[in-house]
């Protein structure tokens, strides 16, 4: 039978998540430590997270973080927009099943290659690294990926309410702004939120494209780790854990909002039809 | 068989381009036929347009004229290149050669949003899902950059038209479909065009609001006195609404005349056989007699028949095929006085309607006619059963010859 709940199901299902989350639950309750070792408990206090607010070299690192995080993922949603209509729409253009090809192959390139390759392009131009090459090779990575989200939504996308609107008046890129642009909004705003926690945990990428003066929040745990794990690492780690997921759920939600009120809209056209 | 000619062997009426005074209504002898006046200007012309995609040709050579005011149907099975026409016309598609003239203007390389004289209601009818009723309709407004007030009014006028005012702030997923098609109907006539396209606009409607809905399109046709074009597979739909028919069959026009003419008048077997039921039968001209009527043997059966030529005339010899409406054969159990147009057979099934009977009848070599009757009276002395023997005949003028 479907759906059973045997023990051996109960058992796997446990296991499989203790093994994913246990060790960030442990990272988060650790985080709260009062003890100034990490791995020894010491009571409940949040002064690891009062702590980081006077951690400036921390704090630096979050505020680029957060920066490149936010530029990239905007650069990329327009991209990746722009990428998306040009797939769905132009139907049969010489190189076409090369152009997808080309705007998807980041999302299956090892990180390291285009870390790396990333890195000789901006030596060769002679780009000084920093903030900028940072953002844009963050762009280059995560831009596929809103491509793919909003292509998703483009393709079930009615073509006649474009056609109503230039029909009525609008030109092109009015019915794209006012007709277009707000149906597909929700599926857009993930692509956003997709790049932007991408951007956010990227280490790879960052730590071969960027320089001094722009160094990461993952990098610095990186670097911090090696020299001993601290507290306030824990308290870093936690918050930005908070800050993905907080992403990642609101992306999820928006994506399934839009869906339900696509249902009921297909449910009152089949209501009328019958 | 490209190009139909809309009747021009009929002569045109003593007096007709007052089209202002003409009413529609959907008899043939309509005081209302700007197409049979050598001076009318028509307000949409196709000029040999030819449409293609690809290798396959959409629509074919097609040249036709249609005028102001007139509820214009294109009819035809799916496929037959009706939509692509009339997204020709809208400008969605670019015709691959001829030109489309609107209003004296030529448009064929104009895009949608620059044909002011055009609007059209989709078969989705593709309402903004984002935007509320009075959104919708106001949209085509806001694009002309009307005053704020000025588009209230119109708005509002055009949710009276259609008693859409009590949904004005809702979206569309809260509507019915019949809502949802007055909204879109609203949508298109609230920018007043001269020329509205409706592109299968009741498909999505079950059949009793769908009558509803074909009386509510012809009185705004009729008030607001805008040319209709409307797109449809249904032939009840298209006899209902129209002034004229065009039939399409593999993107070309295979007949253009009013429902009456349609009806009556066939051109073609096709076209005979699409709108309504008919019987066919196969034959051969014996005999060209001097009043001009033609002589014709049974090809399937032994009967002799009499008929009007078709327009075109026909030869002595040729194959032609005698169309006969069910309602136009009159059955009974008595051998009628004359051997013309006059076939015995069996009945071989018979469809009771309540008001009308339809009798199946096998004559001949393995045929089988229709014929319709009224069930007028309750007399049952001369009722016909399964299996008896009766005789099938029609007047002279009942069968319409036609040559393909």
């Amino acid at each position: 039978m479907k759906g059973r709940m045997t023990w051996f199901n109960v058992t796997s299902v446990a296991l499989g998540f203790a093994f994913l989350y246990i060790p960030i639950l442990l990272l988060v309750i650790y985080s709260f430590n009062d003890s100034k070792l990490v791995t020894v408990w010491g009571g409940w206090s949040t002064r690891w997270y009062a702590g980081l607010l006077n951690n400036e070299e921390l704090m630096k690192a979050a505020w680029v973080t957060l920066r490149v995080a936010v530029v990239s993922s905007t650069i990329a949603t327009v991209l990746g927009l722009l990428a998306a209509i040009v797939l769905t729409r132009m139907n049969r253009f010489p190189g076409r099943t090369l152009f997808s090809g080309m705007v998807f192959a980041p999302l299956v390139m090892p990180e390291v290659i285009t870390g790396l390759s990333l890195l000789l392009l901006f030596v060769a131009v002679g780009f000084d690294r920093g903030f900028w090459t940072l953002t844009l090779a963050h762009t280059t990575l995560t831009m596929c990926f809103a491509a793919v989200v909003i292509q998703a939504r483009l393709y079930d996308f009615d073509k006649s309410v474009e056609e109503a609107a230039m029909d009525l008046g609008a030109s092109p890129l009015k019915s794209f702004m006012q007709v277009t642009l707000p149906i597909i909004a929700p599926s857009v705003i993930s692509a956003w939120l997709l790049a932007f926690t991408l951007s956010l945990d990227d280490f790879v990428i960052a730590s071969f494209t960027t320089g001094p003066g722009a160094t990461t929040l993952p990098m610095k745990i990186y670097s911090q780790v090696r020299l001993g794990v601290t507290p306030e690492i824990n308290a870093i780690s936690t918050l930005m854990i908070g800050v993905v997921a907080l992403g990642v759920i609101v992306a999820a939600l928006s994506q399934k909002r839009a869906m339900v009120r696509q249902q009921a809209e297909t449910r009152a056209v089949d209501a009328g039809a019958k | 068989m490209s190009v139909a000619t809309t009747n021009d062997t009929m002569p045109a009426p003593a007096a007709s381009p007052s089209a202002k005074k003409a009413r529609r209504t959907p008899a043939p002898q309509s005081s209302f036929a700007p197409w049979k006046d050598p001076n009318a200007t028509p307000i949409v012309r196709f000029e040999n347009v030819t449409k293609r995609f690809g290798s396959f040709v959409a629509v074919n050579n097609i040249s036709l004229d249609i005028y102001e005011r007139e509820f214009f149907a294109l009819l035809g099975p799916s496929g037959c290149g009706k939509t692509t026409l009339l997204r020709m016309l809208a400008g969605f598609e670019k015709p691959t050669e001829g030109r489309i003239i609107v209003n004296g203007k030529d448009v064929t390389d104009l895009m949608p949003y620059e044909r002011d004289a055009v609007n059209m209601m989709f078969q989705s009818y593709a309402l903004f899902p984002h935007m509320s009723v009075e959104r919708n309709i106001g949209f085509g407004l806001r694009q002309e950059g009307m005053p704020a007030a000025d588009i209230d009014a119109r708005v509002d006028e055009a949710m009276g038209m259609l008693e859409l005012k009590q949904f004005a702030k809702r979206k569309p997923h809260q509507l019915s479909g019949g809502q949802q098609q007055r909204v879109a109907l609203a949508r298109a006539i609230a920018k007043k065009p001269r020329i509205m396209l409706l592109d299968e606009p009741l498909g999505a409607l079950d059949k009793r609001l769908r009558q509803t809905a074909q009386f509510e399109l012809m009185h705004i046709q009729e008030s607001t006195g805008t040319t209709f074009i409307i797109v449809t597979h249904d032939q009840e739909e298209a006899m209902t609404v129209s002034s004229r028919i065009a039939v399409m069959d593999h993107g070309e026009l295979v007949q253009v005349s009013t429902p009456g003419e349609i009806y009556e008048t066939p051109q073609s077997q096709y076209v005979a056989s699409f709108i309504g039921d008919v019987n066919i039968l196969e034959c051969r001209v014996s005999n060209v007699l001097p009043d001009g009527q033609l002589e014709l043997n049974w090809v399937d059966g032994t009967g002799k028949f009499v008929a009007q030529p078709p327009p075109s005339g026909a030869t002595k010899d040729q194959q032609v095929w005698l169309a006969l409406r069910p309602e136009k054969v009159r059955i009974g159990l008595d051998r009628p006085a004359t051997d013309v147009n006059a076939i015995p057979g069996k009945v071989e099934n018979i469809g009771y309607l309540g008001s009308i009977s339809h009798y199946h009848v096998a004559v001949g070599n393995d045929e089988s006619v229709t014929a319709l009757r009224a069930n007028a009276s309750l007399a049952v002395d001369n009722t016909i059963n399964w299996e008896n023997d009766v005789w099938l005949d029609w007047p002279a003028d009942a069968g319409v010859v036609l040559i393909r």
